[in-house]
């Protein structure tokens, strides 16, 4: 018998246009934990999904325990001992978490579905792998993730021996991370075979013993996790050397641009901030830290003006900008690069160059600003700024005249981030800037972040990504459940103490894995 | 491929008008009578040289208040009091025209520019109504407009009827104060000449100037337009003021032309509104395209009478057409905005 848990073999799918795999060759020791890595579109979650049965192969053979199979559905791979941890999780929020862990596969007694049993159940396998559930809960009541354990869970009932994770870090918090390692490892020691899929290089070096790299669908680079570096996996994954940026130190600071003092922000009667003060002066970048959805984003809109505030004051340089409306805080020296690229951050519609046109669109060289012109635009001036742009942020495009719906993640966010900057703002608040980019675009952005603040301007940079803050910030603040937490320098900071400062407010919340 | 070509932003436009017309014709198939007979009519009654005046003067009127509805389209609001604002238009026109004793030379600019103030004062109205008291556009037009011609209604049947006459209708305007005619066409007026200069001024205004930009961003994505600093409460107040100052420039010019008096009803029966909504929906808001698409609904509205003398059909039919024409177009625009607003990427 081979020792081969899964072995698919030139597999190859395409939708419309889009090759999404190429003549993939996987092969899926027993017993190992295996990285499926590459970036955004590299056609990692459709593989998984064939493997899976969600999604059929135009070609190629899926071979389980040395037997070819062809599943006509996820319920073909469960019985074939597959389970899988998707991207987005498939719950039911109004049942508990023992009615989801053994749902379509129940212990019943005298026909009836055995509470007791499946509570039992859901404890001792929580228990083996270091799982901390309470089975009675309410899913819809767990965090993120806590869901992702329940999902573990499900597939471990149904005697899954070999588990899929379709990028199961992106919601966690560091020391979430850890624990879910933790319980990985445990796994493969079991003999279960873990397939993780991630575009985090970190992650591939803690916990996998060996790594498949994928590039436009196809294999770019097959790993023993052991006997390879950090920049052999990044030139796998993007075909060249990419240069890390980091943060050479504090340079001479100037007056302050930003001064938060006391903000709270309520939404719908929920307090969203706390009572956050912060400041940031020219020639910093502030970071701050913490777990998506901790107020970071509300304290981001009430900064912009898109909020209200509840209580505090907020200035820009010399301006109480408290009340005032979006237009006045950018006319005093703001420019945002916004989480939300989509809803908040363009126009999916509308072309490249009427994106990078928007709020520059009254000043020179495209507006005449004042006297007989003033309020008429020069298009062809738009569009020649347009086509610099496009040159100058690498943004791979037909042409200016494109929608940005129609680019790539990555291009569409060095769209608005080529207009933001290009406002020359005092003050730059960048959240999530690099969210949905892949690696080599990643450095780039933090290139121009660093240039911005050499440049003697300021940044508030908000992201989930310790790396990120810990390569560009001069300061760290953690914040959690609408407050700041912690703040830390430069010369303190570090992942485990960021981390830990997260999860430290997270345990008092009683939201902690327990490894 | 196939995928791509239903993508193309004209494949709804044309599906829609390509249902219309089957509707159309398997409702005339129902009647018993001959969809093939009953088209030609429209499009003979429509395309007869000896209508052609009238037939301009109406594509005139349609484009007219298309742009009365692409103006707001443009953002994304539907202004749905073009009747109102049109009436008013009207009643304005020629209270100005008949009771103030001017020259012709003065008294024809003044009524046309009075129209259109307080047209556009009136239409203006529903922006503040909807920043200040979220009363959405669509519902404070619909719900104003008919208020408007109530008022009309009132006037001309009581302060400015005709004497003497049984039918709601105002005195005929001194022969001063007729708009002029081109050459000796009995319905194309100057009026027309002013519609195409402001359908000419929309699209210059769209395409090159700050505001027309800000408006468009504002319809493509609200969010996108308030993040950057722009102020929908003042878009809306502009983008409505000048719908309603275009509805009421063709209700004067109306007004100002035979039968030169001010008839209860007369504004509002040819559908001129319906048609031009009709119109700016098809057109997307396109101001480039509002003249094209106004040209089917021209050929339905005049067609539709000969339509009734020749095949029998009953020219409601053509209203028929231009309602399905509405709500595939008003649900395209609803789905399409649910969708942008529902998008992420990743
Ligand atoms: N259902 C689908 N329809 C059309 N294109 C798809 C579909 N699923 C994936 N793709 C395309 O296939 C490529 C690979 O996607 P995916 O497997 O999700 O990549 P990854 O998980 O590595 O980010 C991308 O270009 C994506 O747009
Ligand atoms: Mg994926």
């Amino acid at each position: 018998m081979s020792t081969a848990a899964v072995e698919l073999r030139a597999i190859s799918k395409r939708f419309d246009a889009v090759v999404a795999n190429d003549g993939i060759d996987l092969v899926l020791a027993r017993g190992t934990v295996h990285a499926v890595m590459g970036e955004n579109g590299a056609g990692k979650s459709t593989l998984m999904s064939i493997l899976f049965g969600l999604v059929r192969p135009d070609s190629g053979d899926i071979v389980v325990d040395g037997e070819t199979r062809s599943f006509q559905s996820p319920l073909d791979a469960i019985a074939a001992g597959l389970g899988m941890v998707h991207q987005h999780f498939r719950l039911f929020d109004s049942m508990t978490v023992a009615e989801n862990v053994v749902f379509g596969a129940e212990p019943t007694r005298g026909g009836r579905i055995d509470r007791a049993a499946a509570a039992e159940r859901v404890r001792s396998l929580a228990d083996r792998y270091g799982l901390d559930t309470d089975p009675q809960a309410r899913v819809g009541d767990l965090s993120a993730g806590a869901r992702q354990r329940v999902e573990i869970l499900k597939a471990l009932h149904r005697d899954a021996r070999i588990l899929i994770l379709d990028e199961p870090t992106a919601v966690l918090t560091p020391s979430e991370v850890t624990s879910l390692f933790t319980v990985i490892r445990r796994a493969a020691e079991d003999g279960t075979t873990v397939v993780l899929v991630t575009h985090k290089i970190q992650e591939v070096l803690d916990v996998s013993t060996e790594v498949t790299v994928l590039r436009d669908g196809r294999v770019s680079g097959r790993f023993v996790t052991a006997d390879t570096t950090s920049a052999e996996l990044v030139r796998a994954m993007t075909g060249r050397e990419v240069e890390i940026v980091a943060n050479p130190g504090t340079g001479t600071l100037g007056e302050t641009v930003l001064e938060v003092e006391g903000v709270s922000v309520t939404d719908a009667r929920l307090e969203r901030v706390s009572n956050v003060s912060l400041s940031v002066r020219r020639g910093e970048i502030v970071g701050i830290a913490g777990v998506s959805g901790n107020g970071q984003h509300d304290l981001v809109a009430a900064v912009l003006g898109t909020t209200p505030v509840s209580a505090g004051r907020i200035r820009l340089g010399d301006h109480d900008m408290t009340g005032a409306p979006v237009a006045a805080r950018r006319a005093a020296g703001l420019a945002v690069i916004p989480e939300d690229r989509r809803g908040e951050g363009s126009a999916v519609t509308m072309s490249i160059t009427e994106n990078l046109s928007l709020g520059h669109h009254r000043q020179p060289p495209i507006g005449w600003p004042t006297g007989f012109g003033r309020g008429w635009m020069s298009l062809a001036a738009a569009r020649t700024r347009a086509s610099e742009q496009i040159s100058s942020y690498d943004i791979r495009t037909s042409g200016e005249k494109q929608p940005v719906g129609s680019l790539s993640g990555g291009n569409a966010q060095k769209v608005v981030i080529a207009r933001e900057l290009s406002f020359d703002a005092p003050l730059l608040i960048a959240e999530q800037p690099t969210q949905g980019v892949d690696v080599g675009a990643i450095e780039a952005i933090h290139g121009r972040l660093l240039d911005y603040r050499a440049s003697g301007r300021g940044i508030l940079l908000v992201s989930h990504e310790i790396s990120e803050l810990l390569a560009l910030a001069d300061r760290v603040l953690v914040m959690f459940a609408g407050e700041i937490v912690a703040e830390f320098d430069r010369s303190r900071a570090s992942a485990e103490r960021i981390g830990a400062a997260m999860a430290g407010a997270a345990a008092a919340a009683g939201e902690e894995w327990t490894a | 491929m196939i995928a791509r070509l239903t993508r193309h932003p004209a494949v709804v436009p044309i599906g829609a008008v390509v249902l219309a017309i089957l509707i159309g014709a398997v409702v005339i198939l129902l009647a018993g009578l001959n969809p093939i007979d009953a088209y030609a009519a429209v499009l003979q009654g429509s395309l007869d040289v000896r209508n052609l005046d009238y037939t301009f003067s109406v594509w005139g009127f349609i484009c007219g208040m298309g742009l009365v509805a692409a103006i707001p389209l443009r953002m994304g609001e539907f202004n749905l009091g073009g009747n109102g604002q049109l009436v008013l238009g009207g009643i304005t026109a020629y209270v100005v025209a008949s009771q103030l004793g001017l020259p012709g030379i003065v008294a024809v600019p003044l009524a046309l520019i009075a129209a259109m103030l307080v047209s556009g004062g009136f239409a203006a109205v529903s922006a503040p109504l909807a920043t200040r008291f979220g009363i959405p556009i669509i519902i404070s037009t619909l719900l104003l407009s008919p208020v408007a011609v109530a008022v009309a209604s009132y006037l001309v049947r009581f302060p400015l009827a005709e004497k003497g006459s049984g039918n709601a209708q105002t005195p005929v305007l001194p022969e001063d104060a007729h708009i002029w005619s081109l050459g000796d066409l009995r319905y194309t007026t100057v009026g027309l000449l002013l519609i195409i200069a402001v359908m000419v001024i929309f699209y210059i205004v769209d395409s090159r100037s700050a505001v027309g930009f800000e408006l468009r961003v504002t319809g493509a994505n609200r969010r996108f337009g308030e993040y950057a600093g722009l102020k929908p409460g003042r878009l809306a107040l502009g983008a409505m003021g000048s719908a309603g100052a275009v509805a009421g420039l063709v209700g004067a010019i109306i007004v100002l032309s035979s039968p030169y008096r001010f008839i209860d009803g007369a504004l509002i029966s040819p559908g001129y509104t319906f048609a031009g909504l009709a119109a700016a929906l098809l057109a997307g808001g396109r101001p480039a395209l509002v003249p094209v698409t106004a040209i089917l609904f021209t050929i339905l509205q005049v067609g539709g009478a000969s339509m009734e003398r020749t095949a029998e059909v009953p020219r409601q039919l053509s209203d028929v057409l231009q309602g399905v024409v509405i709500v595939i177009l008003a649900l395209r625009v609803v789905l399409d905005r649910r969708r942008a607003g529902a998008g992420k990427d990743s």
